[in-house]
């Protein structure tokens, strides 16, 4: 176990390196990703929003929004631990520099996912500040959101991490993205409501973690009920089942 | 010296790939403050040595202490002691020169104040220090290596790890890495490095293991190695077609200390080589090419494996 249970400290300093560079390239390369969920608020709340006009008898518009706060962090962490990752850990080897100092690989992996999921929170709480300022947040409780999107965060994190430590090529993440992403930000109930579909289709959902994200964030902003507690209970447990298989994976590829 | 004493200590240490064999049972010591070296070509399980000793790969078998302590159970606070300078140049290019300092030391635990201080230092030491700005990329490789040795240094690490320090350098970048190996031996830091330069090797290493196939064909002081193996001079001799080369052998019987063939010459081992070459009846054994040099490490190799080091 003691090669698996991270240390706190080491991988603080993991999350503090990449911190650093985060601060360096927001302003710059990062910008555009602020921008994305916003088309999406504009196309579709703004757009098509106007011909469907509500649904269930909510403004279209309220009922997008939050899912959008998830998807967004649902993007940010997909990417910090898909791409990022994989040139880190394979292209420009640096996990190898790191883990020939104090640092183990359970502090790499450990550090790698809380600073994927705070940034991740960042794009979510971005966004969040956003369509309060559009006005379409109803409830006081959003103001609690923001360490609920870090949770989501975190279980597209360690799901990323553990596709990114186990694939050989950097070419099969079109197969993550085009049939994970993709399908799961089409079909979480962000942009349309599983009622008057087959019941199949939310119990499909109900195994991605997007779906759990998704209803969260609705209920945060429009005011919650117990069920917020089921799903970030499912988001953890998710996060804390699956940390081993990355960790013993990237061990396995760096320090054979 | 005891064991504890002892900078490195391994004992029938061992690794393997699968079916593949990298390191099969070497034994050596390394003797604080001294500079050891590892000699051999690609694929001799050089770098699977110095990679256990540095833990980034397990030990396989045998046992392998470093500064005391046990290389599979304590490998956190060995590599809080070592300073590492891979094979492989990877910088963190997300950061500029000073950053990749600065966060390296953040990985040891050094506080910031003190941090940049050393960084300074390391980076005059390094002859960097107007570089402190500068994006990675828009080093050369040879600064590239000096920031790496500069970087192995944040911890003030008691030894200092070094997988091929100067490959692919060019002649003044690597005159310029030896000379800060030379300052950080001087000042007692233990050196353990790996090269297939011979010339590096001697100038280096007060002890060396020539390597081959996971073994350990030879160690001692280098100069010691020649003299032994090899002898004083190498008459180095490419013969013709029509040259019966073993004839010519024979014929010098009584004056050689050894001979080798290597693909396209004759290497004929004797105290005064051009004495020998005198001696040669050139019109019986027509040759190209002679030249006379003093014995290497190369000639070390060769004697003990019956092939070239280069490759």
């Amino acid at each position: 176990m003691s090669d698996v249970v991270p240390s706190p400290r080491y991988a603080a300093r993991v999350v503090g390196r990449n911190a650093r560079v985060f601060s360096k390239l927001w302003k710059g390369a990062l910008l555009p990703q602020f921008l994305d969920p916003l088309f999406y608020l504009v196309a579709l709340g703004f757009g098509l929003g106007t011909y469907v006009a509500t649904i269930n008898g909510v403004d279209y518009r309220d009922f997008l929004a939050p899912g959008l706060i998830a998807s967004a962090a649902m993007w940010a962490a997909a990417f910090e631990c898909t791409y990022n990752v994989y040139f880190r850990m394979n292209e420009t080897r640096l996990y190898d520099a790191i883990l020939a100092t104090p640092v183990e690989v359970q502090d790499v992996v450990a550090g790698d996912l809380v600073w994927s999921s705070f940034r991740a929170t960042i794009y979510g709480t971005v966004f969040l500040v956003v369509v309060t300022a559009f006005g379409l947040i109803h409830s006081p409780w959003a103001i609690l959101l923001p360490p609920l999107v870090a949770l989501g965060g975190l279980c597209m994190s360690v799901i990323a991490y553990t596709f990114t430590a186990l694939i050989p090529r950097i070419d099969l993440y079109s197969y993550f993205f085009t049939l994970g992403i993709t399908p799961m930000f089409l079909f979480s109930g962000i942009f349309f409501p599983f009622d008057e579909l087959p019941g199949v289709a939310e119990v499909i959902a109900w195994f991605t973690p997007l779906y759990h994200s998704v209803e969260i964030s609705r209920a945060m902003a429009t005011g919650p009920g117990p069920m917020v507690l089921v799903h970030a209970a499912w988001l953890a447990a998710v996060s804390a089942a699956l940390f081993v298989v990355p960790v013993r994976a990237v061990r396995r590829r760096l320090v054979a | 010296m005891s064991r504890s004493e002892l900078a490195v200590t391994a004992r029938s240490l061992r690794k393997s790939y699968g079916e593949r064999v990298a390191v099969a049972g070497v034994d050596f010591d390394v003797h604080p403050a001294s500079c050891f070296g590892f000699l051999g070509p690609n694929g001799a399980g050089k770098t699977t040595t110095m990679k256990m000793i540095y833990g980034l790969a397990t030990v396989g078998g045998g046992e392998l202490r470093v500064l005391g302590l046990d290389a599979r159970t304590q490998r956190r606070a060995i590599k809080s002691r070592l300073g590492v300078v891979p094979q492989e140049t990877n910088l963190d290019g997300d950061l500029t020169v000073m950053e990749n300092l600065l966060v390296q030391a953040s990985y040891f635990g050094i506080d910031q104040a003190t941090a940049e201080t050393r960084a300074g230092e390391l980076l005059a030491f390094a002859q960097l220090g107007d570089r402190a700005g500068d994006a990675i990329q828009s080093l050369s490789g040879g600064m590239k290596r000096r920031l790496l040795v500069a970087r192995a240094l944040i911890n003030e690490p008691g030894m200092v790890v070094l997988d091929e320090p100067t490959t692919g350098l060019d002649p003044q970048a690597r005159l310029a890495v030896w000379r800060s190996l030379d300052s950080l031996r001087r000042r007692g830091v233990t050196l353990l490095l790996t090269t297939h330069y011979m010339e590096e090797a001697a100038r280096l290493c007060d002890r060396l293991v020539i390597m081959d196939e996971g073994r350990i064909v030879a160690a001692g002081e280098p100069a010691t190695l020649v003299r032994e193996h090899v002898g004083r001079e190498v008459l180095e001799l490419r013969v013709t077609d029509e040259c019966d080369a073993e004839a010519l052998v024979r014929s010098l019987d009584g004056r050689l200390e050894g001979h080798d063939f290597t693909e396209d010459a004759l290497m004929l081992y004797a105290p005064d080589a051009e004495e020998l070459l005198e001696a040669i009846d050139q019109r019986r054994y027509p040759t190209e090419s002679a030249l006379v040099r003093r014995a290497t490490l190369e000639d070390v190799f060769l004697r003990l494996t019956g092939r070239s080091l280069r490759e």
